[in-house]
């Protein structure tokens, strides 16, 4: 019996050149960011990879920036304490700023990249359903070329993206939002920090005058599909209509019905299920109350209840 | 009394330092040289027979060291009953059982090879239920268990799987339920939680090929009891062994016995004098290590219309899991005071420890305490309700007091258990309307607006004893500089007894505390201690140390007499000095006494041993003793709670902790004991469970699905210190290690059932179970584990 080789690791300088060796070396192959997920995955959970691709030698691939035209790029290898930080971030989209900040401890947000957790497209992903709100986009780049894909058609399945081996998301793009666009994000867990969601609701909301009518609501869930997803049916209720509470409950009633969520050791399904009806009117009505700014954690853990 | 210097005064921990800098070495920590790594397979089946094992190809792995298979091993060990493989033999008992190990050049390798092993099971019914276990016909998870070793008070009774049956025979309790006018009978659960030490499991072991010498490092709670299981199994006289004690980071119970030990052991037999580690991941030791017991309790009482207690019936069933380890003590010390604290004149108690295909279940921070206090004290609560009483005057009625001869024949003295439970309840505003500082919610408005928040408060009263007879013994060493070196058994497992025992060391010698110092803890040079459990330390080793002080003191004493030119005149110490009480400027530095009477190297040696005499031991048919345990330590706690009905989270507010600790030898580390046990205690309230399936598998052996609390999940908590002294405890003081965690989760229990009017009789209160009995309770319906409130 022979001892196994050494895992290898290679240390691109350019997108390019990591497509290239994806292209080369074949599949089984993973691309290493932040880590907190790869690492962990082969040092407790038996994953093997062939080999590790590590893009943090790979320029400009992080950073958040405002565009001329309103739109806002958060590169791939953002750090989650970054997003949460981001004073841009904080004035435009605090509650995204907010969904960062629910993600494990300072110390895992220093390290997890925004890009590494999309592409590793876990149901559960705090900033994902925010994003889907913000209707993101994701942009993949290889040797051959950029392309790029809503966050809605990024996401296949847990773990599954719309990427090929050989491509890499090098950016999420917020395109230009309404001004008076609020949002919401809440994220449900039996504790208070360091936990995943049972059940993550965004809510991005623009309501006209003061009679409060919605002239666009988006609604997204995470931790209760294959994928985080968005919730029309729920959307559909409140759109064009003058909002209220009543009509807050109904989208709830709603998006319980559109999820899908699975039963397993956190909940089952069907308390999943109460928990989007609860959560989503919750974020709506929070939405709607409109606090703009960053939020201070006592009153972020204030707001689930 | 003389004024006490030292004693009583909130002094900084000892060992602060040490570890917030991380300098401390602690177990896991420890790097030997020539240093082999081992590692384990762990059985992936509940319940089956070994057919065959295939080694060949973990050994022919490069690096490989050692391969080793329960035939390698041939030895069992058990503190009570002697039925635990070192690695299984024949057959494995549940998902987790170290059934082979390796040892390598390193960590990869070994747990390379491990993956070679190939194990053929054969497939045997298995029990995850300790009732089920026990039910007639069940099949025995240990064939041979009537031949094993155990120790004489173990009573396995007539049914299948017991391992232990404790009787409690007090009274008629037909008669007190005829004579009752409310007879109440629920059923309460508590399941399987693990101690979640943060320093994971770890051991190393060396085998002297020439001497035949096992020398072991571990953080071990009980390094001479383990000393002495690891001598009866491997058949070897207590000389040939050492175990030598790094800090440890934390245990709760779990380091005691030997785990990780014996996988150690075994492997480094055979490498050839080279010392091997075993370290357990987070996984490992949540499967492989040791739990609590998952109790089913059924529990009947008889009350008078009053209020007074008329009888009470008690059934426990304790889940041992796989191997007895503590268990029948567990079973004993836990279902003797599970009637709680109260006057019961007609009391019947029968505990089974049953084994069932679980991970092992023995030793935890309260000792079956808080599993039967979940039961009865919110059956106590329930009582009240349907007394119309306010549980305040129900327990104010029945509460043990000073005099009081309770149920297991036993006459109390030094109960301050009234005086917690009046200031618990009063902090906490008990009988106001729920009150809670509006800066919590956004004030009476912010109320208005959430009507789905309801508030409650709630709270419980426990007595625990300790482990009793037991022995400390201890040595104080004063060399000539004036410095004191400490000897005692008792392990620093974070719990602050370095601090406890350097200040009566400090105390009695009466010099300043950094002049005193912990010897490390090796069993070749430290005195024999029972063990760091029970809450027995204070008061035990606490004696021991006050005694060998003083003897130190009376001999340092005796040799300033002369230098002192003192004849019949009485001698003080002070300060460091020894002084003539009369003339106090006639005075010596004990460094000096030292020095002149034996010169620059000399020492002063003190020696002491401390035992509490127990009259007559337990009877085995009425569960009976005149002194059952040294002391008791009696705590109130209460909660206010807030549950949001529309997602059954539960929110503590506020909680208060009063413990009766006889004398506080320092308060800040008995408030820092109480608030490390609430934490606890609201973890295995709110949120821990270990989710073993129906097929004996552990679902969630990590810490992001098992929920610890987190700093933001404690409420602010308020801890209570009531000193009722013991006569017989060093400055009056009893222990408190174990009890802060006891009477938790039922509080909290009584709590949320006043704020949402229905009980919930199983643990935890995670926002799941609350939902859903708030659901049903809308629904009118209910379920097994509902009841609802009258």
């Amino acid at each position: 019996m022979k001892r196994p080789e050494p895992l290898e690791i290679f240390q691109p300088a350019s997108v390019e050149e990591a497509s290239a060796i994806v292209k080369e070396k074949g599949p089984g192959g993973r691309f290493l960011a932040g880590g907190t997920d790869l690492i962990i995955a082969i040092k407790e959970k038996g994953l093997a990879p062939k080999y590790v691709v590590d893009l943090k030698r790979v320029p400009n691939l992080s950073g958040i920036r405002e565009e001329a035209d309103g739109s806002l790029t958060i590169r791939a290898l953002t750090t989650m304490r970054e997003v949460e930080i981001s004073p841009l971030i904080r004035k435009r989209f605090p509650f995204l700023a907010q969904s960062a900040a629910e993600v494990g401890s300072i110390q895992i947000r220093n390290r997890a990249t925004v890009g590494g957790n999309m592409a590793n497209a876990t149901p559960s992903a705090d900033v994902a359903p925010s994003l889907l709100v913000l209707e993101a986009r994701a942009k993949i780049a290889s040797a051959g070329g950029e392309r790029v894909l809503s966050l809605e058609e990024f996401f296949h399945g847990p773990g599954q993206t719309a990427m090929l081996p050989e491509e890499i998301l090098t950016a999420i793009v917020i395109p230009p939002t309404h001004p008076k666009l609020v949002g919401e994000y809440i994220k449900f867990s039996p504790r208070e920090m360091m936990d995943l969601a049972y059940v993550g609701v965004a809510i991005a909301l623009v309501l006209n005058g003061k009679e409060k009518r919605c002239e666009s609501v988006r609604i997204a869930l995470g931790a209760v599909s294959p994928t985080p997803m968005r919730a029309r049916k729920a959307e559909a209720v409140i759109e064009k209509q003058i909002f209220t509470e009543e009509l807050a409950e109904k989208a709830g009633e709603e998006a319980a019905k559109e999820c899908k969520p699975i039963s397993d050791v956190r909940s089952s399904a069907e308390y999943r299920r109460a928990m989007v009806g609860t959560m989503t009117k919750r974020a709506l009505l929070n939405a709607a109350a409109q606090r703009p700014g960053p939020v201070p954690w006592v009153e972020r853990r204030e707001r689930r209840y | 009394m003389e004024q006490l210097t030292i004693v009583g005064k909130p002094v900084t921990r000892v060992d602060a330092e040490e570890k917030v800098t991380g300098e401390a070495v602690y177990g896991y920590d420890l790097v030997l040289p020539d240093m082999l790594y081992g590692k384990a397979l762990f059985s992936p089946k509940p319940h089956a027979r070994i057919k065959r094992i295939n080694t060949e190809e973990a050994k022919q792995y490069p690096g490989v060291v050692a391969v080793i298979t329960g035939k390698d091993a041939p030895w069992t060990h058990g503190e009570s009953i002697k039925d635990k493989p070192f690695l299984a033999q024949d057959k494995v008992r549940y998902i987790g059982e170290p059934v082979a190990a390796v040892a390598a050049m390193d960590e990869d390798t070994a747990q390379a090879a491990v993956r070679l092993i190939e194990v053929e099971y054969e497939d045997l019914p298995a029990y995850f239920s300790p009732e089920e276990a026990c039910k007639p016909g069940a099949i025995p998870i240990h064939e041979n268990f009537a031949s094993y070793r155990k120790f004489d008070f173990i009573v396995p009774g007539s049914m299948p799987n017991v391992c232990e049956h404790f009787k409690l025979r007090t009274g008629d309790v037909e008669k007190g339920f005829r004579e009752a006018d409310l007879v109440l009978e629920e059923r309460y659960y508590v399941p399987v939680i693990q101690h979640a030490a943060i320093e994971p499991h770890s051991s190393h072991a060396q085998v002297d090929p020439e001497s035949g010498r096992v020398t072991i490092w571990v953080a071990n709670d009980a390094p001479f009891r383990a000393l002495h299981e690891i001598s009866e199994a491997l058949g070897l006289s207590q000389e040939k062994i050492r175990f030598i004690n790094p800090l440890q980071g934390g245990g709760f119970g779990s380091k005691g016995g030997l785990k990780v030990e014996t996988i150690a052991v075994a492997l480094a037999y055979h490498t050839k004098g080279k010392p091997v580690r075993v370290k357990f991941n987070r996984e490992e030791t949540f499967i492989s290590t040791l739990t609590r017991h998952e109790a089913v309790i059924h529990i009947k009482s008889g009350v008078k219309q009053d209020g007074t207690l008329a009888a009470r019936q008690m059934t426990l069933y304790w889940g041992a899991g796989a191997y007895a380890e503590k268990s029948p003590t567990v079973c004993i010390r836990g279902s003797l005071p599970a009637p709680g604290p109260y006057r019961i004149p007609h009391v019947r108690v029968d505990g089974y420890a049953a084994y069932t295909n679980k991970p092992v279940a023995g030793s935890f921070r309260g000792y079956g305490i808080p599993q039967g206090a979940w039961a009865c004290e919110q059956h106590m609560d329930e009582i009240a309700k349907k007394l119309r009483m306010d549980p305040v005057e129900l327990r104010l009625k029945n509460i043990f007091v000073d005099g009081d001869l309770a149920y297991w024949g036993e006459q109390l003295h030094s109960v301050g258990l009234k005086e917690t439970l009046i200031k618990a309840t009063q902090a906490i505003e008990w009988g106001k309307p729920p009150g809670f500082p509006a800066s919590q919610l956004g004030g009476e408005e912010a109320r208005r607006l959430k009507p789905n928040i309801k508030i409650g408060k709630g709270f419980a009263c426990i007595s625990k004893p300790t482990r009793t007879p037991t022995t400390s013994k201890a040595g104080v060493l004063v060399n000539s500089k004036g410095e004191i070196t400490v000897l005692a058994g008792t392990v620093e497992i974070g719990q602050g007894c370095s601090t406890i025992l350097s200040q009566v060391a400090a105390e009695e010698l009466k010099v300043p505390l950094d002049k005193v110092r912990m010897a490390p803890l090796d069993t070749d040079m430290i005195p024999f201690d029972a063990s760091t459990t029970s809450s027995r330390s204070t008061y035990h080793m606490g004696n021991a140390v006050r005694r060998a002080a003083i003897d130190a003191r009376e001999k340092l004493m005796e040799m300033a007499r002369p230098m002192l030119e003192a004849k019949n005149e009485e001698l003080a110490c002070s300060n460091g000095k020894v002084y003539l009480k009369d003339q106090p400027q006639m005075a010596l530095p004990i460094g000096d006494v030292v020095r002149r009477k034996l010169g620059n190297d000399g020492i002063v040696r003190g020696d002491a041993s401390y035992t509490y005499e127990i009259g007559k031991d337990l009877d085995l048919e009425t569960g009976h003793s005149d002194h059952a345990s040294a002391f008791y330590m009696y705590a109130t706690q209460a909660a206010e709670v807030a549950v949001d009905e529309e997602t059954g989270r539960v929110r503590i507010l506020r909680m208060s902790a009063a413990h009766d600790v006889g004398k506080a030898i320092n308060p800040l580390n008995c408030a820092a004991q109480i608030e490390g046990g609430l934490a606890m205690g609201i973890g295995s309230a709110l949120h821990e469970e270990m989710v073993i399936d129906s097929q004996g598998k552990v679902r969630n052996p990590s810490f992001l699905d098992y929920h610890l609390v987190t700093s933001l999940d404690l409420p602010e908590m308020i801890p209570i210190i009531v000193e009722c002294p013991e006569p017989e405890g060093p400055y009056g003081a009893k222990g408190l290690g174990e009890p802060g965690l006891a009477p938790t989760p039922a509080a909290i229990g009584n709590a949320v059932a006043d704020a949402i009017g229905v009980r919930i009789c199983d643990l935890p209160l995670n926002p799941e179970r609350v939902y859903w009995a708030i659901q049903q309770k809308r629904a009118k319906g209910s379920s097994r584990w509902l009841t609802e409130v009258a």
